[in-house]
Protein backbone atom coordinates (compact mmCIF):
# COMPACT_ATOMS: atom_id res chain seq x y z
CA UNK A 1 0.00 0.00 0.00
CA UNK A 2 1.31 3.46 -0.33
CA UNK A 3 3.24 5.30 2.22
CA UNK A 4 2.91 8.70 1.06
CA UNK A 5 -0.95 10.43 1.98
CA UNK A 6 -2.88 10.16 -1.08
CA UNK A 7 -3.22 14.28 -1.15
CA UNK A 8 0.49 14.23 -1.76
CA UNK A 9 1.11 10.74 -3.65
CA UNK A 10 1.26 11.69 -7.17
CA UNK A 11 0.99 7.83 -8.26
CA UNK A 12 -2.23 6.32 -8.98
CA UNK A 13 -3.39 3.34 -7.28
CA UNK A 14 -3.67 0.90 -9.11
CA UNK A 15 -5.30 -2.63 -7.45
CA UNK A 16 -8.46 -3.75 -8.79
CA UNK A 17 -10.07 -2.35 -5.67
CA UNK A 18 -9.43 0.74 -6.33
CA UNK A 19 -9.69 1.23 -10.43
CA UNK A 20 -11.27 -0.68 -13.29
CA UNK A 21 -7.62 -0.44 -15.25
CA UNK A 22 -5.49 -2.66 -12.73
CA UNK A 23 -4.64 -4.36 -16.05
CA UNK A 24 -2.72 -2.08 -17.95
CA UNK A 25 -0.47 -1.83 -14.05
CA UNK A 26 -0.64 -5.78 -13.65
CA UNK A 27 0.93 -5.57 -17.98
CA UNK A 28 3.55 -3.03 -16.46
CA UNK A 29 4.39 -5.58 -14.47
CA UNK A 30 4.58 -8.25 -17.15
CA UNK A 31 6.69 -5.79 -19.02
CA UNK A 32 4.29 -4.90 -21.65
CA UNK A 33 3.59 -1.30 -22.70
CA UNK A 34 -0.30 -1.18 -23.05
CA UNK A 35 -3.74 1.30 -23.83
CA UNK A 36 -6.89 0.87 -24.66
CA UNK A 37 -8.77 0.79 -28.08
CA UNK A 38 -12.11 0.66 -28.95
CA UNK A 39 -13.23 -2.17 -30.81
CA UNK A 40 -16.13 0.06 -32.25
CA UNK A 41 -14.61 3.11 -33.86
CA UNK A 42 -10.92 1.66 -33.28
CA UNK A 43 -9.95 4.96 -31.76
CA UNK A 44 -6.67 4.81 -29.28
CA UNK A 45 -6.49 6.25 -26.21
CA UNK A 46 -4.13 7.85 -23.60
CA UNK A 47 -4.23 7.31 -20.63
CA UNK A 48 -5.92 3.85 -21.11
CA UNK A 49 -10.03 4.64 -20.45
CA UNK A 50 -13.26 2.07 -19.30
CA UNK A 51 -15.17 4.25 -21.73
CA UNK A 52 -14.58 5.55 -25.29
CA UNK A 53 -14.38 9.21 -25.15
CA UNK A 54 -15.01 9.11 -29.09
CA UNK A 55 -18.10 7.31 -28.90
CA UNK A 56 -19.02 6.33 -25.70
CA UNK A 57 -18.85 2.47 -26.43
CA UNK A 58 -17.68 0.19 -23.61
CA UNK A 59 -15.94 -2.46 -26.02
CA UNK A 60 -12.54 -1.68 -25.46
CA UNK A 61 -9.50 -3.95 -25.69
CA UNK A 62 -5.87 -3.83 -24.49
CA UNK A 63 -3.27 -3.21 -27.35
CA UNK A 64 0.64 -3.58 -26.71
CA UNK A 65 2.41 0.06 -27.86
CA UNK A 66 5.43 0.74 -29.28
CA UNK A 67 8.30 0.82 -26.32
CA UNK A 68 10.52 3.02 -28.44
CA UNK A 69 10.44 6.42 -29.25
CA UNK A 70 11.90 9.98 -29.88
CA UNK A 71 12.25 13.16 -28.16
CA UNK A 72 9.85 15.37 -29.75
CA UNK A 73 10.37 18.59 -26.99
CA UNK A 74 12.26 18.27 -23.59
CA UNK A 75 12.97 20.34 -20.41
CA UNK A 76 14.62 19.93 -16.95
CA UNK A 77 13.87 20.39 -13.84
CA UNK A 78 15.71 22.84 -11.86
CA UNK A 79 13.60 24.50 -9.58
CA UNK A 80 10.42 24.72 -7.46
CA UNK A 81 10.14 20.68 -7.30
CA UNK A 82 7.18 19.53 -5.95
CA UNK A 83 7.15 17.49 -3.17
CA UNK A 84 8.46 14.02 -2.88
CA UNK A 85 11.07 15.19 -5.96
CA UNK A 86 12.90 17.71 -4.23
CA UNK A 87 15.72 14.91 -4.66
CA UNK A 88 15.56 15.04 -8.11
CA UNK A 89 16.66 18.55 -9.09
CA UNK A 90 18.22 17.91 -13.22
CA UNK A 91 15.79 15.32 -14.35
CA UNK A 92 15.14 15.82 -17.68
CA UNK A 93 11.29 15.31 -18.77
CA UNK A 94 9.91 15.47 -22.31
CA UNK A 95 7.38 14.78 -25.12
CA UNK A 96 7.92 11.46 -25.95
CA UNK A 97 6.79 10.33 -29.67
CA UNK A 98 6.34 6.54 -29.81
CA UNK A 99 7.31 5.08 -33.06
CA UNK A 100 4.58 4.99 -36.04
CA UNK A 101 2.16 5.87 -33.60
CA UNK A 102 0.24 9.35 -33.72
CA UNK A 103 1.05 9.63 -29.92
CA UNK A 104 2.81 11.49 -27.68
CA UNK A 105 3.60 10.96 -23.75
CA UNK A 106 5.05 12.61 -21.76
CA UNK A 107 7.61 11.19 -19.24
CA UNK A 108 10.33 11.35 -17.18
CA UNK A 109 13.44 10.62 -19.17
CA UNK A 110 15.96 8.14 -17.10
CA UNK A 111 19.56 8.01 -17.81
CA UNK A 112 19.56 11.79 -19.44
CA UNK A 113 21.31 14.91 -18.87
CA UNK A 114 19.45 18.09 -20.31
CA UNK A 115 23.12 19.65 -22.11
CA UNK A 116 23.24 15.92 -24.02
CA UNK A 117 19.56 15.73 -25.18
CA UNK A 118 18.13 16.77 -28.64
CA UNK A 119 15.11 16.87 -30.31
CA UNK A 120 14.72 13.75 -32.35
CA UNK A 121 17.03 11.40 -30.17
CA UNK A 122 15.66 8.22 -29.20
CA UNK A 123 14.11 6.67 -26.39
CA UNK A 124 13.19 3.22 -24.85
CA UNK A 125 10.33 2.41 -22.62
CA UNK A 126 11.51 1.58 -18.69
CA UNK A 127 9.00 0.45 -16.46
CA UNK A 128 9.92 0.35 -12.69
CA UNK A 129 9.10 -1.03 -8.97
CA UNK A 130 8.39 1.53 -6.32
CA UNK A 131 9.22 0.85 -2.37
CA UNK A 132 5.65 0.01 -1.85
CA UNK A 133 5.32 -2.20 -4.59
CA UNK A 134 3.45 -0.32 -7.16
CA UNK A 135 4.75 -0.38 -10.36
CA UNK A 136 4.81 2.64 -12.89
CA UNK A 137 7.15 3.55 -16.42
CA UNK A 138 9.22 6.36 -17.94
CA UNK A 139 11.47 6.57 -20.42
CA UNK A 140 15.41 6.44 -20.77
CA UNK A 141 18.05 7.01 -23.47
CA UNK A 142 19.43 3.61 -24.29
CA UNK A 143 22.59 2.63 -22.37
CA UNK A 144 25.92 4.01 -24.81
CA UNK A 145 27.46 1.09 -26.86
CA UNK A 146 30.74 -0.35 -25.26
CA UNK A 147 33.55 0.85 -26.91
CA UNK A 148 34.71 -1.12 -30.03
CA UNK B 1 -30.44 38.87 -23.57
CA UNK B 2 -29.46 42.21 -20.98
CA UNK B 3 -26.72 44.52 -21.02
CA UNK B 4 -24.19 44.10 -18.25
CA UNK B 5 -21.96 46.62 -17.06
CA UNK B 6 -18.67 46.68 -14.62
CA UNK B 7 -19.34 49.83 -12.53
CA UNK B 8 -16.59 49.64 -9.61
CA UNK B 9 -13.13 47.20 -8.75
CA UNK B 10 -10.61 47.35 -6.79
CA UNK B 11 -7.63 44.64 -5.73
CA UNK B 12 -5.63 44.29 -2.56
CA UNK B 13 -1.65 44.65 -2.48
CA UNK B 14 -0.23 41.61 -4.39
CA UNK B 15 2.57 39.66 -3.13
CA UNK B 16 4.07 37.57 -0.44
CA UNK B 17 1.55 38.43 1.93
CA UNK B 18 1.46 38.42 6.02
CA UNK B 19 -2.21 38.02 5.78
CA UNK B 20 -4.64 34.61 6.01
CA UNK B 21 -6.94 33.33 2.53
CA UNK B 22 -9.70 35.25 4.85
CA UNK B 23 -7.96 38.55 5.70
CA UNK B 24 -7.37 38.86 1.79
CA UNK B 25 -10.81 38.56 0.80
CA UNK B 26 -11.85 41.54 3.61
CA UNK B 27 -8.84 43.54 1.74
CA UNK B 28 -10.42 42.82 -1.89
CA UNK B 29 -14.22 43.67 -0.49
CA UNK B 30 -13.13 46.55 1.52
CA UNK B 31 -11.05 47.89 -2.21
CA UNK B 32 -14.51 47.07 -3.98
CA UNK B 33 -16.97 48.87 -1.71
CA UNK B 34 -14.56 52.19 -1.52
CA UNK B 35 -14.45 52.60 -4.88
CA UNK B 36 -18.51 52.19 -5.69
CA UNK B 37 -20.66 54.97 -5.34
CA UNK B 38 -23.55 54.03 -2.78
CA UNK B 39 -22.80 50.60 -2.88
CA UNK B 40 -24.81 49.13 0.47
CA UNK B 41 -23.92 45.03 1.53
CA UNK B 42 -28.08 45.04 1.11
CA UNK B 43 -27.73 46.03 -2.40
CA UNK B 44 -25.92 42.84 -4.05
CA UNK B 45 -28.13 39.84 -4.45
CA UNK B 46 -25.39 37.49 -6.00
CA UNK B 47 -21.78 36.89 -4.88
CA UNK B 48 -19.18 34.56 -7.32
CA UNK B 49 -15.86 33.76 -6.16
CA UNK B 50 -13.04 32.88 -7.98
CA UNK B 51 -10.85 30.47 -5.75
CA UNK B 52 -8.97 27.88 -7.49
CA UNK B 53 -7.04 26.17 -4.83
CA UNK B 54 -8.15 27.06 -1.22
CA UNK B 55 -8.72 23.45 -0.49
CA UNK B 56 -5.02 22.85 -0.84
CA UNK B 57 -3.52 25.96 0.18
CA UNK B 58 -5.54 27.14 3.20
CA UNK B 59 -7.37 23.75 3.87
CA UNK B 60 -10.46 25.72 2.73
CA UNK B 61 -13.66 24.56 1.42
CA UNK B 62 -17.37 26.05 1.10
CA UNK B 63 -15.44 28.90 0.37
CA UNK B 64 -18.66 31.14 -0.75
CA UNK B 65 -20.70 31.44 2.10
CA UNK B 66 -17.32 32.07 3.93
CA UNK B 67 -16.67 34.57 1.64
CA UNK B 68 -20.45 36.54 1.89
CA UNK B 69 -19.95 36.13 5.72
CA UNK B 70 -16.31 37.91 5.77
CA UNK B 71 -18.24 40.51 3.30
CA UNK B 72 -21.53 41.18 5.26
CA UNK B 73 -23.63 39.81 2.55
CA UNK B 74 -26.66 37.98 2.83
CA UNK B 75 -26.92 37.59 -1.38
CA UNK B 76 -30.35 35.94 -2.37
CA UNK B 77 -30.44 35.19 -5.92
CA UNK B 78 -26.82 33.32 -6.73
CA UNK B 79 -24.10 32.26 -4.30
CA UNK B 80 -20.84 30.08 -6.19
CA UNK B 81 -17.60 29.38 -6.05
CA UNK B 82 -15.84 28.66 -9.57
CA UNK B 83 -12.72 26.62 -10.05
CA UNK B 84 -11.00 26.74 -13.22
CA UNK B 85 -7.33 26.97 -11.91
CA UNK B 86 -5.99 29.75 -13.64
CA UNK B 87 -8.75 31.55 -15.08
CA UNK B 88 -10.89 31.22 -11.64
CA UNK B 89 -11.58 34.66 -11.72
CA UNK B 90 -12.50 35.10 -15.20
CA UNK B 91 -14.77 32.55 -15.19
CA UNK B 92 -16.29 33.59 -12.39
CA UNK B 93 -17.25 37.01 -14.18
CA UNK B 94 -18.18 35.07 -16.61
CA UNK B 95 -21.03 33.21 -14.38
CA UNK B 96 -21.90 36.73 -13.22
CA UNK B 97 -22.33 38.17 -16.29
CA UNK B 98 -24.72 34.82 -17.20
CA UNK B 99 -26.49 35.70 -14.68
CA UNK B 100 -26.99 38.97 -14.73
CA UNK B 101 -27.73 39.27 -18.52
CA UNK B 102 -30.67 36.45 -18.15
CA UNK B 103 -32.46 38.01 -15.41
CA UNK B 104 -31.09 36.14 -12.85
CA UNK B 105 -29.48 38.66 -10.69
CA UNK B 106 -28.99 42.04 -10.95
CA UNK B 107 -26.24 42.94 -8.77
CA UNK B 108 -23.58 40.68 -8.11
CA UNK B 109 -19.88 41.18 -7.15
CA UNK B 110 -17.29 39.02 -8.16
CA UNK B 111 -14.08 37.90 -5.95
CA UNK B 112 -11.27 36.53 -7.27
CA UNK B 113 -8.58 35.25 -4.14
CA UNK B 114 -5.49 32.75 -3.69
CA UNK B 115 -3.50 32.42 -0.62
CA UNK B 116 -0.07 30.50 -2.36
CA UNK B 117 2.72 31.45 -0.21
CA UNK B 118 2.78 28.75 2.85
CA UNK B 119 5.36 27.43 4.98
CA UNK B 120 6.36 24.27 2.75
CA UNK B 121 6.71 25.66 -1.15
CA UNK B 122 7.38 22.03 -2.38
CA UNK B 123 4.01 22.03 -1.12
CA UNK B 124 2.42 24.38 -2.51
CA UNK B 125 4.04 23.22 -5.96
CA UNK B 126 2.70 19.50 -5.37
CA UNK B 127 -0.95 21.23 -5.64
CA UNK B 128 0.06 23.31 -8.77
CA UNK B 129 0.95 20.22 -10.24
CA UNK B 130 -2.68 18.68 -9.81
CA UNK B 131 -3.93 21.19 -12.54
CA UNK B 132 -2.47 18.95 -14.97
CA UNK B 133 -3.84 15.41 -14.95
CA UNK B 134 -1.79 14.06 -11.62
CA UNK B 135 -1.81 10.33 -12.12
CA UNK B 136 -0.32 10.66 -15.79
CA UNK B 137 1.36 13.83 -16.07
CA UNK B 138 1.80 15.09 -12.52
CA UNK B 139 3.75 11.76 -11.66
CA UNK B 140 6.03 11.99 -14.34
CA UNK B 141 7.54 15.93 -13.36
CA UNK B 142 4.57 17.79 -15.22
CA UNK B 143 4.30 20.93 -13.48
CA UNK B 144 4.32 24.42 -15.32
CA UNK B 145 7.64 25.09 -16.13
CA UNK B 146 8.18 22.02 -17.64
CA UNK B 147 5.18 22.38 -20.25
CA UNK B 148 5.73 25.99 -20.95
CA UNK B 149 9.85 25.10 -21.78
CA UNK B 150 8.61 22.74 -23.77
CA UNK B 151 6.40 24.74 -25.89
CA UNK B 152 8.95 27.32 -26.01
CA UNK B 153 11.68 24.88 -27.00
CA UNK B 154 8.82 24.12 -29.99
CA UNK B 155 8.25 27.66 -30.43
CA UNK B 156 12.30 28.60 -31.03
CA UNK B 157 13.09 25.67 -33.05
CA UNK B 158 10.12 25.96 -35.36
CA UNK B 159 10.12 29.68 -35.68
CA UNK B 160 13.16 30.90 -34.25
CA UNK B 161 12.11 33.15 -31.50
CA UNK B 162 15.07 33.52 -29.08
CA UNK B 163 15.42 34.26 -25.86
CA UNK B 164 16.10 37.56 -25.92
CA UNK B 165 12.68 38.22 -27.44
CA UNK B 166 11.37 36.02 -24.77
CA UNK B 167 13.17 38.36 -21.84
CA UNK B 168 11.58 41.77 -23.58
CA UNK B 169 8.52 40.45 -22.63
CA UNK B 170 9.75 40.57 -18.86
CA UNK B 171 11.11 43.37 -19.40
CA UNK B 172 7.87 45.36 -20.95
CA UNK B 173 5.58 44.06 -18.09
CA UNK B 174 7.82 45.01 -15.27
CA UNK B 175 7.96 48.20 -16.70
CA UNK B 176 4.95 48.59 -16.49
CA UNK B 177 4.16 46.72 -12.82
CA UNK B 178 6.40 49.47 -11.86
CA UNK B 179 3.55 51.98 -12.36
CA UNK B 180 1.34 49.96 -10.26
CA UNK B 181 1.56 49.87 -6.71
CA UNK B 182 -0.16 46.96 -6.09
CA UNK B 183 2.01 44.35 -8.25
CA UNK B 184 3.86 42.07 -6.83
CA UNK B 185 7.24 43.84 -8.09
CA UNK B 186 6.01 47.19 -7.94
CA UNK B 187 9.61 48.31 -6.65
CA UNK B 188 12.00 45.88 -8.37
CA UNK B 189 13.57 47.10 -12.01
CA UNK B 190 14.15 44.00 -14.35
CA UNK B 191 16.57 44.90 -17.27
CA UNK B 192 16.92 42.43 -20.22
CA UNK B 193 20.41 41.40 -18.43
CA UNK B 194 19.05 40.52 -15.50
CA UNK B 195 16.44 38.26 -16.94
CA UNK B 196 18.72 36.67 -19.25
CA UNK B 197 21.23 36.06 -16.37
CA UNK B 198 18.53 34.64 -13.95
CA UNK B 199 18.49 31.50 -12.37
CA UNK B 200 17.54 28.80 -15.29
CA UNK B 201 13.89 27.07 -13.93
CA UNK B 202 13.53 24.42 -16.52
CA UNK B 203 15.56 25.55 -19.52
CA UNK B 204 15.26 27.17 -21.94
CA UNK B 205 12.74 29.61 -18.75
CA UNK B 206 14.45 31.45 -16.50
CA UNK B 207 13.09 32.63 -13.23
CA UNK B 208 12.56 35.82 -15.41
CA UNK B 209 10.78 34.41 -17.55
CA UNK B 210 8.09 33.12 -15.14
CA UNK B 211 5.22 34.42 -13.07
CA UNK B 212 5.45 34.23 -9.32
CA UNK B 213 3.42 32.26 -6.42
CA UNK B 214 1.27 35.72 -4.87
CA UNK B 215 -1.18 35.79 -2.21
CA UNK B 216 -3.95 38.58 -3.69
CA UNK B 217 -7.20 38.99 -4.21
CA UNK B 218 -9.65 41.50 -6.44
CA UNK B 219 -13.34 42.12 -6.51
CA UNK B 220 -15.51 43.98 -8.97
CA UNK B 221 -19.49 45.11 -8.90
CA UNK B 222 -21.58 43.72 -12.39
CA UNK B 223 -24.77 45.13 -12.79
CA UNK B 224 -27.52 45.53 -15.31
CA UNK B 225 -27.87 48.50 -17.32
CA UNK B 226 -30.89 49.12 -15.29
CA UNK B 227 -28.97 50.09 -12.49
CA UNK B 228 -25.17 50.91 -13.85
CA UNK B 229 -25.37 54.11 -13.16
CA UNK B 230 -26.59 53.93 -9.27
CA UNK B 231 -22.92 52.95 -8.97
CA UNK B 232 -20.98 55.22 -11.83
CA UNK B 233 -20.76 57.80 -14.07
CA UNK B 234 -18.35 55.81 -16.48
CA UNK B 235 -19.61 51.96 -16.54
CA UNK B 236 -17.48 49.57 -18.95
CA UNK B 237 -19.85 46.90 -21.20
CA UNK B 238 -19.44 43.39 -21.57
CA UNK B 239 -19.53 42.89 -25.45
CA UNK B 240 -18.65 39.45 -25.89
CA UNK B 241 -17.15 36.37 -24.05
CA UNK B 242 -15.89 32.63 -25.10
CA UNK B 243 -14.21 30.20 -24.17
CA UNK B 244 -12.61 26.98 -25.61
CA UNK B 245 -10.82 23.48 -24.31
CA UNK B 246 -9.48 20.98 -26.57
CA UNK B 247 -7.55 18.36 -24.31
CA UNK B 248 -6.46 17.33 -20.96
CA UNK B 249 -4.07 14.78 -20.91
CA UNK B 250 -0.86 16.22 -22.51
CA UNK B 251 -0.68 13.16 -24.99
CA UNK B 252 -3.88 14.86 -26.39
CA UNK B 253 -2.89 18.26 -27.23
CA UNK B 254 -2.62 19.34 -30.40
CA UNK B 255 0.67 21.42 -30.54
CA UNK B 256 2.67 22.46 -28.18
CA UNK B 257 3.87 25.45 -30.13
CA UNK B 258 0.35 26.43 -31.45
CA UNK B 259 -2.58 27.02 -29.19
CA UNK B 260 -5.56 26.42 -31.32
CA UNK B 261 -7.87 26.59 -28.38
CA UNK B 262 -6.85 29.94 -28.36
CA UNK B 263 -7.35 30.93 -32.14
CA UNK B 264 -10.80 29.00 -32.04
CA UNK B 265 -12.02 31.42 -28.84
CA UNK B 266 -10.58 34.09 -30.35
CA UNK B 267 -12.15 33.89 -33.82
CA UNK B 268 -16.00 33.17 -31.47
CA UNK B 269 -15.34 36.10 -29.13
CA UNK B 270 -14.64 38.70 -32.59
CA UNK B 271 -17.50 36.62 -34.12
CA UNK B 272 -19.76 37.84 -30.96
CA UNK B 273 -18.07 41.01 -30.79
CA UNK B 274 -18.34 42.13 -34.09
CA UNK B 275 -14.58 43.24 -34.59
CA UNK B 276 -11.12 42.18 -35.66
CA UNK B 277 -8.27 41.73 -33.53
CA UNK B 278 -7.46 45.32 -35.31
CA UNK B 279 -9.88 46.76 -33.26
CA UNK B 280 -8.73 46.01 -29.96
CA UNK B 281 -6.87 48.83 -27.95
CA UNK B 282 -5.25 46.95 -25.10
CA UNK B 283 -5.52 43.39 -24.07
CA UNK B 284 -4.96 41.86 -20.88
CA UNK B 285 -3.27 38.55 -21.44
CA UNK B 286 -2.07 35.72 -19.46
CA UNK B 287 1.60 35.89 -19.13
CA UNK B 288 2.40 33.21 -16.79
CA UNK B 289 5.65 33.22 -18.89
CA UNK B 290 7.16 35.10 -21.54
CA UNK B 291 6.96 32.33 -24.23
CA UNK B 292 2.78 32.18 -23.24
CA UNK B 293 2.79 36.06 -24.26
CA UNK B 294 4.61 35.68 -27.93
CA UNK B 295 2.40 32.72 -28.19
CA UNK B 296 -0.82 34.82 -27.57
CA UNK B 297 0.00 37.51 -30.07
CA UNK B 298 0.02 34.94 -32.78
CA UNK B 299 -3.61 33.04 -32.00
CA UNK B 300 -5.46 36.32 -30.85
CA UNK B 301 -4.51 37.36 -34.33
CA UNK B 302 -2.13 40.56 -33.36
CA UNK B 303 0.37 39.34 -35.45
CA UNK B 304 0.97 36.35 -37.94
CA UNK B 305 2.16 32.81 -36.83
CA UNK B 306 5.54 32.33 -35.78
CA UNK B 307 6.03 36.41 -35.67
CA UNK B 308 5.08 36.83 -32.04
CA UNK B 309 9.15 37.37 -30.99
CA UNK B 310 9.35 39.76 -34.08
CA UNK B 311 6.38 41.78 -32.31
CA UNK B 312 7.86 42.19 -29.15
CA UNK B 313 10.73 42.87 -30.36
CA UNK B 314 9.79 45.85 -33.11
CA UNK B 315 7.54 47.10 -29.76
CA UNK B 316 4.24 46.44 -31.10
CA UNK B 317 2.60 45.63 -27.90
CA UNK B 318 4.72 48.41 -25.75
CA UNK B 319 2.34 51.76 -24.97
CA UNK B 320 1.97 53.63 -28.54
CA UNK B 321 2.56 50.51 -30.18
CA UNK B 322 -0.50 48.26 -32.67
CA UNK B 323 -1.71 47.03 -29.34
CA UNK B 324 -0.84 47.74 -25.91
CA UNK B 325 -0.39 44.78 -24.22
CA UNK B 326 -0.65 43.76 -20.21
CA UNK B 327 -0.18 48.05 -18.89
CA UNK B 328 -1.50 46.35 -15.79
CA UNK B 329 2.08 43.98 -15.25
CA UNK B 330 0.50 41.02 -16.43
CA UNK B 331 1.34 38.31 -14.55
CA UNK B 332 5.05 38.56 -14.52
CA UNK B 333 4.80 42.21 -12.72
CA UNK B 334 1.78 41.62 -10.80
CA UNK B 335 2.08 38.62 -10.06
CA UNK B 336 -0.47 35.64 -10.22
CA UNK B 337 -2.94 35.07 -7.54
CA UNK B 338 -4.32 32.26 -9.52
CA UNK B 339 -8.78 32.86 -8.65
CA UNK B 340 -8.04 36.84 -8.40
CA UNK B 341 -5.76 37.09 -11.99
CA UNK B 342 -8.67 37.64 -13.92
CA UNK B 343 -10.13 39.98 -11.86
CA UNK B 344 -7.08 42.23 -11.18
CA UNK B 345 -6.92 42.26 -15.21
CA UNK B 346 -10.76 43.57 -15.23
CA UNK B 347 -9.94 45.84 -12.81
CA UNK B 348 -7.37 47.16 -15.01
CA UNK B 349 -10.16 47.69 -17.88
CA UNK B 350 -12.29 49.59 -15.52
CA UNK B 351 -9.54 51.85 -14.64
CA UNK B 352 -7.80 52.07 -18.26
CA UNK B 353 -11.67 53.07 -19.41
CA UNK B 354 -11.98 55.52 -16.84
CA UNK B 355 -8.40 57.27 -17.38
CA UNK B 356 -7.61 56.45 -13.61
CA UNK B 357 -4.13 54.64 -14.11
CA UNK B 358 -1.10 56.62 -14.56
CA UNK B 359 0.34 58.10 -17.66
CA UNK B 360 2.91 55.79 -18.25
CA UNK B 361 0.74 53.03 -18.88
CA UNK B 362 -2.57 54.76 -19.94
CA UNK B 363 -3.59 53.47 -23.23
CA UNK B 364 -5.83 56.89 -24.17
CA UNK B 365 -8.69 56.89 -26.12
CA UNK B 366 -9.13 53.09 -25.77
CA UNK B 367 -12.60 51.93 -26.48
CA UNK B 368 -12.42 47.98 -26.97
CA UNK B 369 -9.91 45.60 -24.82
CA UNK B 370 -9.93 42.37 -24.07
CA UNK B 371 -8.80 39.73 -21.20
CA UNK B 372 -7.25 36.51 -21.38
CA UNK B 373 -6.69 33.87 -19.48
CA UNK B 374 -5.29 29.82 -19.75
CA UNK B 375 -5.63 27.64 -17.33
CA UNK B 376 -3.57 24.23 -17.05
CA UNK B 377 -1.69 23.29 -20.20
CA UNK B 378 -3.12 26.06 -22.16
CA UNK B 379 -5.95 23.72 -22.71
CA UNK B 380 -8.95 26.08 -21.74
CA UNK B 381 -8.77 29.32 -22.89
CA UNK B 382 -11.19 31.84 -21.50
CA UNK B 383 -11.90 35.54 -23.40
CA UNK B 384 -13.92 38.49 -22.29
CA UNK B 385 -14.69 41.67 -24.67
CA UNK B 386 -15.22 44.81 -23.05
CA UNK B 387 -16.07 48.56 -24.62
CA UNK B 388 -16.02 52.10 -23.40
CA UNK B 389 -19.28 52.67 -24.56
CA UNK B 390 -22.59 51.03 -24.53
Amino acid sequence: MPQTPSLLDFYPLEDEKSTRISKFFDNVRQGHFTTTRCTKDQSVHWPPRVVCPQCHGEALEWIELPKKGRLFAFSALLLGLPMGMEGEAGAVVGMVELDGWPIKIFSRIANAKYEDCHIGDAVEWDPYTLADGRVFFRFRKPAAPPPA
Amino acid sequence: MRKVAVVAGGVSTWGVRSATWGELVQEAGNALFSSARSLGAKDVDSLFVGAAQPERFAFQSHVAPMTAELLGLHPWKVLRRNELACASGQAAIQDAYAAIASGLSDVAVVLGVEKMNIPSMAEATTSMANVLDRAWDGVQGGTAPPFFAMAAQRHMHEYGTTAEQMALVSVKNHKFANTNPKSQFYSKTFTKEKILSSPMVSPPLRLGDCSSMTDGSGAVLLVSEEKARTYTDTPVWISATAQYTDFHNLANMPSLSSWTGLKKAASELYQKGGIDPTDIDFAEVHDCFTISEIIEYEELGFCKKGQGGKFIQEGQSDLGGKVTVNPRGGLLGCGHPLGATGIGQAVEVLEQFQSKVPAARHVKDAEVALTHNLSGSANVHTLTLYRREN
